[in-house]
């Protein structure tokens, strides 16, 4: 069973690749890139030489290209100490065509050229545009940069190996002073005064700046030593991985009177135990520098309300159980009255939830819900109202009782046949002991299989429920990522549904054998 | 009894019996009555009076959804200098453009006839469901058919249907609208790309169930080749089940292009999604709901109807249903 299970899991996370290989294929090659610039109003803005490189620019923001300006390059070599301050300014500067560059600059740019060509990038070198008055235009400075596409398959292993990160104190660019690199044990938390007994690991050199932790929220006790990146957004919420988009709280800010590095007491939001390295950000900020003593100034600040994911989940789990508690006993209820009221009333229901667009009856059950029972049609973070889940809750039960009442009728009367129950009946049982007894157990096997696969993706949520209801959950999250090209959200979130996926069906899988020792996975079982 | 019978008649022997003339052809034939599994089929599906009403309602709302956008002129923008024509009731649309059957449901945002939108919207979405359907119940039952009989298309398909079945669905409409501009034919291109996979597993897993009964070994045993088995045994057990998921299929397209437009990824021209899309604001500003439900109203109407039609018709190709 165990090498089994080991199989299948195998054989998920690769079709989970091949799923991800295929997106990446589908949204870096075949979509067209420059559509990211017809919302763009800085596009416009921009002209001549200046708008090609912005162009490049922006391609490397949404990760489809690797570029490398000259000027880059040239402060790249200063730091590296090949090239000294003097010469400076006469090697970064582009003349208006390759034949007016001074001797340093076209050495330096041949330089360029020769190594980055060897990277596979193509060296494109754009000559002053100038007006017919002999004056450059706007924006038409000449310029060199180097770019390529960012190969398929590097970007494939470089998503992969980047998923885990695991926290370590060489994150921090090795070439930055930032005291002694290492990890630290105390038993007493210092956020807590330094005196509360609260175990922690604090790192230096490390991305966060607390590893392992306590506090009274649940779970309880945190950590930051392993974390899952899925994909970075680039344009919805900029730098923020798909993970954390989805599991960090909404609304408004909770204040409560946090005491900062320094010593500075102040009513924040701020979870200063989420800190992470943002570099050089404590010499920039005036407002850091009073609060923090190091260069650990990004935190994530406390909200009043669940993530996308909690409200989604909420919803979904609810509408799920109760989507089994009806469905289930009402198919019941209807093979064991077949062509009885409840049957003919169940099928029309049935029929009507199949074929009725679903976007047809959400509406309807809304402008019911909102006009006869009063409820409220949509969702409000703040104010708190538990009535505003009801609708959404229902909107959502209703195709899933449909499903279930559909099938379990289906199981019930394909069984109703067999020679077990002809021989239980033979034998004198009442039908009510026949179906609770022998039929229900049987039918209810395919069913089932289905549960771990409701319960799982009642996390990622539903579309157009949550649009017409406006539920801040997480189902709008795809489609609010294609419509703003935002790449890395797209791919992480796919990655995530097909991993669902995959753990779902494999979960069905075992609680069905579980349930029915008939079925085994193992060959000598059979 | 003999001696009795030849008293009574007064016949002789000879005349009781006469011989019977050998007939190659009488001595073949078979005293069943003649079955013909077509004429069965409608025979129970119009044995139910309902089914008549029904098949007459569906065959009359697509042939209004054809003729009637086909031989008035619809201009949206006809009315788009008008300002008092927009958003008009029933009654005001009337009084305002004077009685005519385009007005009964009132007029939209550019004044526009509801009536005459929802209609030509209804030609578009059902045009769409019907040509997504055709192509990929045809690829779908063929590929499913070989996928179901050859074991090594089974393990190279399974492993494909794995990974295609995780690929959002739409992301492969957006891509493809990207790609090119969202027309109705981006539309099919993009619905049956991926779309006949679904319908090709059915099909696999249920020719998985009737391939290894016995009456096909049996046949095999006799040298039928899988051609014929696949042709004469499976098929006609495959008819109701291909019939019932047409059944399904259909009104699943014109559904699922409503939830596209309604998510802001549907096709350019004003099917029935985007009519709803297009008037989602209505709905909640008194006065203007009929742009909104009439269009709903219809669309469910049209999805009922196939669906129901559908089902019965896939319960009455069922051989069983035929005593």
């Amino acid at each position: 069973m165990a090498k089994y299970i080991l199989q299948r899991i195998i054989k998920g996370i690769l079709s989970a690749v091949c799923v991800v290989v295929l997106i990446m294929i589908l949204v870096y090659s075949l979509m067209e890139r420059s559509v990211i610039f017809a919302g763009d109003s800085n596009y416009s803005k921009t002209q001549s030489n200046a708008r090609i490189t912005y162009e490049q620019t922006r391609y490397e923001a949404f990760g489809y290209v690797d570029y490398v300006n000259y000027s880059e390059y040239i402060n790249e070599l200063i730091k590296r100490g090949e090239l000294d301050e003097e010469s400076r300014k006469d090697a970064a500067f582009v003349a208006a065509t390759p034949e007016q560059d001074s001797e340093t600059a076209a050495a330096y740019i041949e330089k360029f050229t020769q190594e980055y060509e060897a990277g596979g990038y193509t060296v494109v070198r754009l000559d002053a545009d100038k007006k017919t008055n002999g004056r450059v235009k706007d924006g038409g400075q000449a310029t060199i940069f180097a770019t390529r596409d960012k190969p398929i398959i590097s970007r494939v292993i470089s998503y992969f190996t980047g998923i885990f990160f695991i926290d370590n104190i060489h994150y921090v660019d090795e070439s930055t002073d930032i005291g002694k690199r290492g990890l630290t044990f105390t038993l007493h938390d210092p956020l807590y005064g330094g005196e509360k007994f609260s175990p922690a690991i604090i790192g230096n050199g490390t991305k966060h700046k607390y590893l392992l932790y306590f506090d009274n929220k649940f779970p309880w006790i945190h950590q930051n030593l392993l974390t899952l990146n899925l994909g970075e957004s680039y344009t919805v919420n900029r730098g923020v991985d798909v993970f954390e988009t989805m599991t960090a709280s909404q609304g408004s800010y909770v204040l409560s009177t946090v005491s900062y590095p320094t010593g500075h007491v102040e009513q924040s939001a701020d979870d200063l135990h989420t800190a992470t390295y943002a570099e050089g950000s404590l010499a920039l900020s005036d407002m850091y520098a009073g609060r923090f003593v190091d260069d650990y100034t990004h935190t994530i600040t406390h909200k009043n309300s669940m993530s996308k994911m909690g409200y989604s989940f909420v919803i979904g789990i609810i509408s799920t159980i109760l989507a089994y508690a009806l469905g289930l006993p009402i198919g019941i209820l209807m093979a064991r009255f077949k062509n009885g009221l409840l049957d003919r009333i169940g099928t029309v229901y049935i029929i009507f939830i199949i074929a009725v667009p679903s976007l047809a009856y959400i509406f309807l059950f809304k402008a019911i819900g909102g006009s006869i029972f009063k409820l409220p049609t949509l969702f409000d973070m703040d104010s708190g109202n538990k009535l505003m889940f009801v609708l959404p809750i229902i909107s959502l039960a209703l195709p899933s009782v449909a499903n279930l009442m559909k099938w379990m009728r289906r199981y019930m009367i394909d069984q109703m046949n067999s020679d077990y129950v002809k021989f239980a009946r033979s034998g004198g049982l009442s039908e009510t002991e026949i179906f609770t007894k022998h039929i229900w157990k049987n039918a209810a096997i395919p069913i089932v299989h289905g549960i771990p696969g409701s319960i799982l993706f009642a996390m990622t949520g539903a579309i157009i429920t949550e649009r017409v209801y406006s539920v801040p959950g997480a189902g709008n999250l795809l489609t609010q990522a294609i419509n703003k090209y935002d790449n890395g959200v797209i791919v992480g979130v796919t990655l995530f549904y097909a991993l669902l996926t995959v753990v779902s069906i494999l979960l069905g899988d075992i609680l069905m054998s579980s349930v029915d020792p008939r079925i085994s996975f193992t060959s000598k079982g059979r | 009894m003999y001696e009795e019978l030849k008293n009574k008649t007064g016949l002789k022997t000879e005349e009781l019996f006469s011989p019977v003339a050998h007939s190659d052809t009488e001595s073949e034939r078979i005293a069943a009555p003649r079955y013909s599994y077509w004429k069965s089929v409608l025979r129970v599906f119009f044995r139910n009076k309902i089914n008549i009403v029904i098949l007459c309602f569906l065959l009359f709302v697509i042939a209004f959804a054809y003729i009637y956008p086909a031989v008035t002129e619809y201009d949206p923008y006809a009315n788009l200098m008008d300002t008092t024509g927009k958003h008009l009731s029933p009654g005001g649309a009337i009084e305002h453009f004077g009685f005519n059957l385009k007005w009964i449901l009132g007029s939209g945002a550019s004044g526009e006839p509801t009536f005459d939108a929802v209609w030509n919207g209804a030609r578009i979405s059902i045009s769409l469901a019907l040509v997504c359907a055709a192509i990929n119940m045809v690829i779908g039952v063929l590929l499913g058919a070989v996928w179901g009989f050859s074991k090594k298309v089974d393990m190279v398909m399974m492993e494909v249907y794995n990974i295609i079945a995780n690929v959002p669905m739409i992301l492969i409409i957006s891509v493809l609208s990207m790609l090119f501009s969202p027309t109705f034919w981006t539309m099919v291109f993009a619905l049956t790309i991926v779309g006949w996979l679904g319908i090709a597993y059915f099909i696999r897993t249920q020719v998985l169930i009737i391939r290894d009964r016995e009456y096909n070994l049996a046949s095999r045993c006799l040298g039928t080749s899988t051609f014929k088995i696949a042709l004469k045994n499976i098929l006609p057990f495959m008819t109701s089940i291909i019939v019932t998921l047409l059944a399904t299929e259909l009104p699943s397209y014109i559904s699922y292009e409503v939830f596209l437009a309604y998510i802001g990824m549907g096709m350019s021209d004003m099917s029935l999604g985007r009519l709803i899309y297009s008037a989602e604001a209505a709905m909640v500003t008194p006065g203007w709901e009929l742009e909104f439900w009439s269009p709903v109203a219809i669309v469910s109407i049209i999805t009922i109807v196939l669906y129901v039609v559908g089902q019965n018709l896939g319960d009455a190709s069922d051989p069983r249903t035929h005593m």
